[in-house]
């Protein structure tokens, strides 16, 4: 008994030691990837001009569709920011959820709109609409109001959205977003630089907002944000966005294109069954299941994405919001791996089945785990006194510098593509923020991912709308 | 006093430091670590380092900007904007009348890239002689020279710039040099070069369409279409000579494209041929060719294929028969709005409908029709809704 008992302790062990190794082997990968693509982007980039798309009649046509659920604080602005985009031919449509503010009667007086006889055909399943709205005023002809009824999720009002849509591309967004007017033009340009493969989705890197300059829903200068929880927020997602999304596009193994986001194929995505209004992690579920589609259907796809900060979003400011959130990320992910589990390690599905999946299976969703499980397994060793502590510090620090590396070499890859940040102390105290990480922000986000495992075993109810924001609704200048 | 076990005063001769002792006595594990936190620090401090001199590289551009430019701006408003007869000069004048130290300064390596980029600005802004003046500066100052070095640069993002910066200024490239480029194996090079040769070649400026082997991508037929619809004196040839014999289908497509755009109706036989072509979306460009051509001979043989087609070359030909507006089409269309049960094709094919009939004729059918398809003719009629 006690040998097995030693067998399993020395099994754990080692499994947790090929494990962590593993997992620095891919960050170090990645590190070195995403230098390439972005390199590779760079110089496309300094030879591409996008004078000619935009006033190109050949330019495909792209629908943007942003939902809205009680976003009244700052919603005519923002569709006022959607409406100035920079492309030749697109439409904006806005969703209104069931909102229970006064959403609608803004829209209706300030857009000058009317209530038009649509022929809607609902390709995918969506709450009923209660009245499609058009603008009588030609200023605002590309804007096309969907009036529903709450459907509890932002993926049931996007796939209202895409049942309306006119053309064979569309862009999701939330409607809090802040876009770059050159947001259309940069989605769709990988789309049309590829003929062996489909492109199925197109992603841009997401930046915070929370202390931007901002006027008239136009960034005037970027600003990482000055409280901690947003700080944080801001280092994960260029690490995030620069450092493993592009690293990844390399090898055409994007997991998930951001919901804040994100170009996709129409036709594509109508097929695939469209968002799924139970999940809680839909963006991703999204993709996984075009993946899927294609890899059935013997589609030869790709994922894009570019290393170009095209919107701006806010992050929540507060441990409650921010806890809900990524709880809701967490449940997501478990969720979509107990729907999709075929395709894991099957290569029917190409790298999607044999990387991708595996890769969010093994180091996004077991990682809190094992995390919590080795934390309690070392306080245990520390405790009865089998620790070597020489031996534990040094690990502990190689951990710690390895980390601070890995998002110090994100922020720098962030430098050389584009220095939003003016000065150079913003970068520097970023570049700080990355020490405080594994003692404030991990252990967090850690905690909160096991919680929304746990929601997701036992079937805890949830609402959309839980982000709550302060709106960019005035002009804020900080 | 407080000593160091691992220092170097422990040494004794011909043995190890004891630093290195304690290193060797580690498990191979630990080493690895000790020595990637060592590797770790230092790549921390030389990124530190990196994104300093990223910045500060920035600056000084930025400062060189800051100087050199007022200065640039200052002569051509002197030289070429007020003074507009800059280049009437007497033969063997320089036409410009430079200082030798900004000369000098120009030609420098760090102030001439930006130098070519501002004249390459101002020579798009500019047409006619204040044009001529442009490109005549840019001659003058010997960038030119520096733009061919580019041209022969092994980077291809180099030999790019080059070509673009010697096209925006209208410097004749030889055909020897450009049209082998035409067929690289690098997209953007390629492009580049099409597009040059458009725009420079004064021969037979479609030559690459007959050599070229790799498909147009949808950007180089952006880049193409832009370059060949705003290129002056170029002579248009008849494309439906690639229509027909080209073997690329990207090509083909594309020269669909700029039929539309130049009506050239006498290629609309050659796009008629396409409607038995075996590529389902080839032949449902080449029937929205034959709409937007309005080329109502074909009429009939989109209505007889009409029902052995897939759903996208079925609505291309209801859009076609709209567009072509015969009446005996509408006849073809309300049967297609009235008895179809796809909802796609309802829609096209009131549109097509609303297109060539009259309130009357609407009206008739609103009354005869289902509530659904009288929302789809509602939605059609409804100048709010464009799609």
């Amino acid at each position: 008994m006690l040998q097995i008992g030693q067998w399993l302790i020395n099994f754990y062990e080692s499994s947790v030691f090929a494990y962590g190794a593993i997992l620095l082997l891919i960050y170090t990968m990645l590190a070195i990837f995403s230098f390439i693509s972005i390199r590779k982007y760079l110089r496309r980039e300094s030879c591409s001009d996008y004078h000619d798309l935009l006033k190109s009649a050949l330019s495909p046509g792209i629908s943007v569709i942003a939902p809205a659920f009680n976003e009244g604080l700052s919603i005519i602005m923002n569709v006022q920011s959607l409406l100035t985009l920079n492309y030749p031919i697109f439409e904006v449509l806005l969703i209104n959820d069931g909102s229970t503010d006064n959403s609608m009667e803004q829209l209706i007086k300030v857009f000058e709109l009317e209530k038009v006889d649509f022929a809607y055909n609902p390709k995918l399943h969506a709450k009923p609409i209660r009245g499609i709205y058009k603008s009588t005023n030609p200023a605002f002809s590309k804007l096309t109001v969907i009036d529903k009824i709450n459907g509890k999720s932002k993926a049931d009002a996007v796939n209202a959205g895409i049942n309306v849509a006119s053309f064979d591309y569309f862009v999701c967004t939330d409607v809090d977003c802040i876009l770059e007017m050159d947001t259309l033009l940069k989605l769709i340009k990988p789309v049309m630089e590829e003929s062996s493969r489909r492109i199925i989705a197109v992603g841009a890197t997401l930046r915070t907002a929370n202390s931007c300059d901002i006027d008239q829903g136009v960034i005037i200068q970027m600003k990482p944000p000055s409280k901690l929880l947003p700080k944080f927020q801001e280092m994960e997602y260029i690490r995030a966005f620069v450092l493993g999304k592009m690293g990844w596009n390399l090898i055409n193994c994007i997991p998930n294109v951001s919901g804040g986001l994100g170009l996709f194929d129409k036709e594509i995505a109508i097929k695939a069954g469209g968002y799924d209004a139970q999940s809680f992690g839909e963006d991703m579920e999204l993709l996984v299941r075009m993946c899927r589609y294609s890899g059935d259907n013997q589609i030869k796809y790709a994922v894009k994405y570019i290393p170009e900060t095209l919107c701006w979003t806010e992050v929540p400011s507060t441990i409650k919001i921010f806890m809900r959130q990524r709880s809701r990320w967490a449940r997501g992910l478990a969720q979509l791996m107990y729907a999709h589990f075929k395709m894991f390690f099957n290569p029917q599905y190409g790298r999607a089945g044999l990387i991708t999946f595996p890769y969010n299976f093994f180091f996004e969703l077991l990682a809190p785990i094992i995390e919590i499980v080795g934390l309690i397994y070392y306080l245990y060793l520390w405790i009865s006194g089998r620790i070597n502590t020489e031996y534990a510090v040094l690990l502990l620090l190689f951990v710690y510098s390895y980390s601070i590396m890995i998002t110090t070499i994100a922020i720098l890859w962030d430098q050389i593509t584009f220095r939003y940040y003016k000065s150079w102390k913003d970068v520097l105290l970023l570049c700080a923020t990355a020490c405080l990480e594994i003692f404030l922000y991990h252990p967090m986000i850690v905690f909160f991912s096991i919680r929304g495992y746990y929601y997701f075993l036992t079937g805890k109810k949830h609402v959309w709308g839980d982000m709550q924001r302060q709106g960019f609704g005035q002009a804020r200048k900080n | 006093m407080f000593e160091s076990p691992y220092s170097f005063e422990n040494l004794d001769v011909g043995q190890n430091p004891t630093w290195l002792n304690w290193f060797l006595s580690l498990p191979l594990v630990i080493q690895i670590a000790v020595v990637s936190i060592l590797i770790s620090t230092c790549f921390i401090l030389y990124i530190q380092y990196r994104i300093w001199y990223i910045r500060f590289k920035n600056y000084i551009y930025n400062k060189r900007v800051k100087y050199i430019v007022p200065i640039l701006d200052d002569l051509i408003t002197e030289q070429i904007v007020l003074k507009s007869n800059a280049s009437q000069n007497q033969f063997g004048e320089p036409a410009f009348n430079i200082p030798n130290q900004i000369r000098a300064e120009f030609r420098s390596r760090k102030y001439r890239q930006i130098i070519i980029d501002r004249i390459i600005k101002y020579q798009a802004d500019f047409t006619g002689t204040i044009g001529t003046e442009m490109r005549n500066l840019y001659m003058e100052l010997g960038l030119d020279k520096v733009s061919f070095r580019k041209m022969k640069s092994r980077k291809w993002e180099k030999k790019i710039r080059g070509i673009r910066e010697l096209t925006n200024m209208d410097i004749l490239i030889a055909d020897v040099n450009i049209l082998p480029l035409t067929n690289n194996k690098r997209q953007e090079l390629r492009s580049e070069a099409r597009n040059a040769y458009i725009k420079l070649s004064k021969n037979e400026p479609f030559k690459f369409f007959d050599v070229t082997t790799e498909p147009l991508l949808k950007w180089d037929q952006i880049e193409l279409f832009k370059t060949i619809t705003t290129t002056e004196n170029i002579a248009i040839p008849n494309f439906a000579r690639w229509v027909t014999y080209s073997n690329n289908k990207s090509v083909v497509a594309f020269c669909m494209e700029l039929i539309v755009y130049y009506k050239q109706y006498d290629a609309a036989p050659a796009v008629v041929k396409l409607l038995e072509n075996k590529d389902h979306l080839l032949r449902a460009q080449a029937i929205n060719c034959l709409g937007k051509l309005k080329y109502e001979q074909a009429a009939p043989q989109l209505v007889h294929i009409y029902s052995n087609q897939p759903l996208n070359c079925r609505l291309e030909i209801l859009k076609a028969l709209g567009r072509m507006g015969n009446k005996e089409n509408v006849t073809f269309l309300k049967q297609e709005f009235m008895y179809s049960t796809d909802f796609d094709i309802r829609k096209n094919a009131a549109k097509s409908i609303v297109r060539n009939s009259n309130k009357q004729q609407i009206d008739l059918l609103m009354e005869s029709c289902t509530p659904e398809n009288q929302l789809i003719l509602k939605h059609n009629l409804n100048p709010l809704i464009k799609y």
